[in-house]
């Protein structure tokens, strides 16, 4: 009837750390990307010299990466929370017509990209609260993508909106030697990262994604963080979309669908898995810095840009392999040593 | 008996024509550890979920400490001190140890960082750490990934989230379903010495199992159920094996013939 196993007071003589090599393992899987990189960077500065390692190549990196990123931003949101908002570019697409219908008809550019912004979330509220009722949010959002894509073209009365000159300080003009877009990207990644990380409805937004059951259980209500996510995704797309509007100062209600695939590759080149529940940006941010500094590269040296989008799958391919490996070797070797203390009496 | 921590009287609950529980009364004391065998399709699982608020009896009455509650929902359960540790652990398997234990009752930060609702990820752990050490078990560090830990770590884990929001001295009430059915020996060893130390300090605990063994060991009385009925209920001491076996089976005549069941 009693059992005499695992002592209490032999507990806290026990250190806390995991064995150097798991720790290494998941320093691999954590890091890994940001090791990739920087691999990268050397290689480039070596092969494309001397254009390629120059700080004015590397703001222009920073800056065709930012669009990417900050789509990459939602996508991840969204992933994280456990669904994949595909309603994205027309998202993206409405909140730049509406900003731009509201400026050039006379209202204040500060308030046209604050409705923007709110509409951008309203979107993502509505994606959510569909989504909750059991339909496939997949479907949902390629629903609602049409549904944005339409009411653009509806408020642009089909053309484009050009003339919103108003807006460069978000999109070409340059602050302490970066260009805006940077800033904005840089603050939005801080934002969210800080956000997912140390706050409590980010943590229980995570962990919405991994496990609803678990959240349900432990009394809290699992679907509004659910909304949340859809809220944070249609906000960084309304983002998006005013900063492409910004780049060009135009307002185009066609919806660019190609920026789901470069976003999704970079939010997949950080390891953030399409289950959900994990994932982190500053790693979405270095993935689309990735894309962004291979095309870069290609291109000074003349390379195709075809050979670009080519190296970027396969680089998503290997990342996709080594992931793999890392986390087989790492339960290995959790395994071992969880049989190992069983003897050892280190439980 | 006054003491009772869940005392459930005359539980009847019908799923249309089926008759799942038939009359049952069963209580739990205060650092009991009450065993509830039986075969499959006895209504063990009924009358967990019960107990837990996901099913509502068709008749009879549910008392916690010695207070009729109605249980509308399992939250009511909750709030009446009940935590219930499910089969499927229902663990999020990308957070550490420390945020799944912490989930839902976080330690916010002090100072404006915490009206924003930053977490203290430091007094988390340094909470975890310390309720896991009271509870005597020792998984892995409390930053480590759940995904990253072995099954018999991750039930200690799923174990230790419904212990800690129970504990015995507000009189909490521990329901354990099948907690060692995916584990190895050297595991179940484990998990067995944490229910009988929750046991110890206070916690009234209800362990559903098909181990009879483990039953045996971890136990301080055990009810079988026979085909919704409760057919034996005693103290572990005074049984043996092959007494439970032939009521879990139905060989063995119920304790509690009834009138019409002995003519």
């Amino acid at each position: 009837m009693t059992v005499t196993i695992a002592a209490p007071q032999a507990v806290s003589a026990e250190k806390d750390k995991d064995p150097a090599l798991i720790r290494w393992l998941i320093f691999i899987r954590d890091r890994g990307i940001f090791v990739l990189w920087a691999v990268l960077l050397i290689a480039f500065s070596i092969w494309a010299s001397p254009y390629f390692a120059s700080l004015d190549n590397g703001i222009l990196i920073a800056n065709a990466a930012a669009l990417t990123a900050i789509f990459a931003a939602g996508i991840a949101v969204g992933i994280i929370c456990g669904a994949l908002d595909l309603s994205i570019p027309g998202t993206a697409a409405l909140a730049g017509c509406t900003c731009g219908w509201l400026i050039t008809h006379g209202t204040p550019t500060g308030l046209a990209i604050l409705v923007a912004l709110v509409l951008g979330g309203f979107v993502g509220l509505i994606n959510g609260l569909i989504s909750l009722r059991g339909f496939n949010p997949i479907i949902v959002t390629i629903g609602t993508l049409s549904v944005m894509s339409g009411a653009a073209a509806g408020i642009a009365g089909g053309y484009t909106i050009s003339g919103l000159d108003s807006l460069v300080f978000m999109g070409t003009d340059r602050f302490a030697g970066l260009p805006a877009p940077v800033w904005i990207t840089a603050a939005l990644f801080a934002l969210l990262t800080v956000f997912l990380t140390r706050t409590r409805d980010g943590i229980r937004l995570m962990a919405v994604g991994g496990n609803p059951e678990a959240v349900r259980r432990s009394g809290i209500h699992a679907d509004r963080y659910k909304v949340l996510g859809f809220v944070i995704s249609g906000f960084c797309a309304a983002l998006g979309g005013l900063v492409t509007t910004a780049l060009v100062t135009e307002a185009n209600p066609a919806a660019n669908v190609s920026i789901i695939f470069n976003a999704l590759t970079a939010v997949a080149l950080a390891g953030v898995s399409l289950a959900g529940g994990r994932g982190s940006l500053p790693r979405v941010l270095v993935g689309a810095l990735i894309l962004g500094t291979i095309s870069n590269a290609l291109t000074i040296k003349g390379v195709s840009p075809y050979w670009a989008t080519a190296t970027t799958g396969l680089l998503l391919l290997g990342s996709l392999a080594l992931e793999k490996w890392v986390s087989t070797s790492v339960s290995r070797r959790l395994v071992q040593s969880a049989s190992a203390s069983v003897h050892t009496g280190t439980r | 008996m006054a003491d009772n921590a869940l005392e459930l009287r005359n539980i009847d609950m019908h799923y249309g024509y089926v008759r799942a529980l038939d009359g049952i009364d069963i209580a739990v004391r205060q650092g009991e550890v009450l065993g509830l065998l039986g075969d499959n399709g006895a209504g063990k699982s009924t009358l967990l979920k019960v107990m837990s608020g996901a099913h509502q009896p068709t008749s009879g009455e549910i008392r916690v400490h010695g207070a009729e509650k109605t249980f509308g929902s399992p939250a009511d359960a909750t709030h009446s001190g009940i935590q219930m540790v499910y089969q499927d652990l229902a663990l999020v398997d990308a957070q550490d140890i420390a945020t799944n234990l912490n989930l839902g009752r976080e330690i916010l930060r002090r100072g404006p960082l915490g009206w924003l609702g930053f977490v203290d990820h430091k007094a988390q752990r340094r909470r975890s750490t310390a309720e896991l050490e009271k509870l005597g078990v020792r998984t892995a560090a409390v930053t480590r990934p759940v995904e990253m830990l072995s099954g018999g770590q991750r039930q200690v884990v799923a174990l230790a989230r419904g212990a800690t929001r129970v504990n015995g001295e507000q009189s909490g009430i521990l329901l354990l379903d099948e907690p060692t059915a995916a584990l190895g020996y050297e595991q179940t060893q484990q998990v067995q010495s944490l229910i009988r130390r929750l046991a110890d300090q206070g916690v009234a605990c209800v362990l559903v199992t098909h181990n009879l063994p483990l039953a045996m060991s971890v136990c301080d009385r055990i009810a079988v159920l026979n085909r919704g009925r409760k057919v034996a209920d005693i103290p572990v001491a005074e049984t043996e094996n092959d007494h439970l076996v032939g009521w879990i089976t139905g060989a063995r005549a119920s304790m509690f013939a009834t009138a019409s069941e002995a003519s």
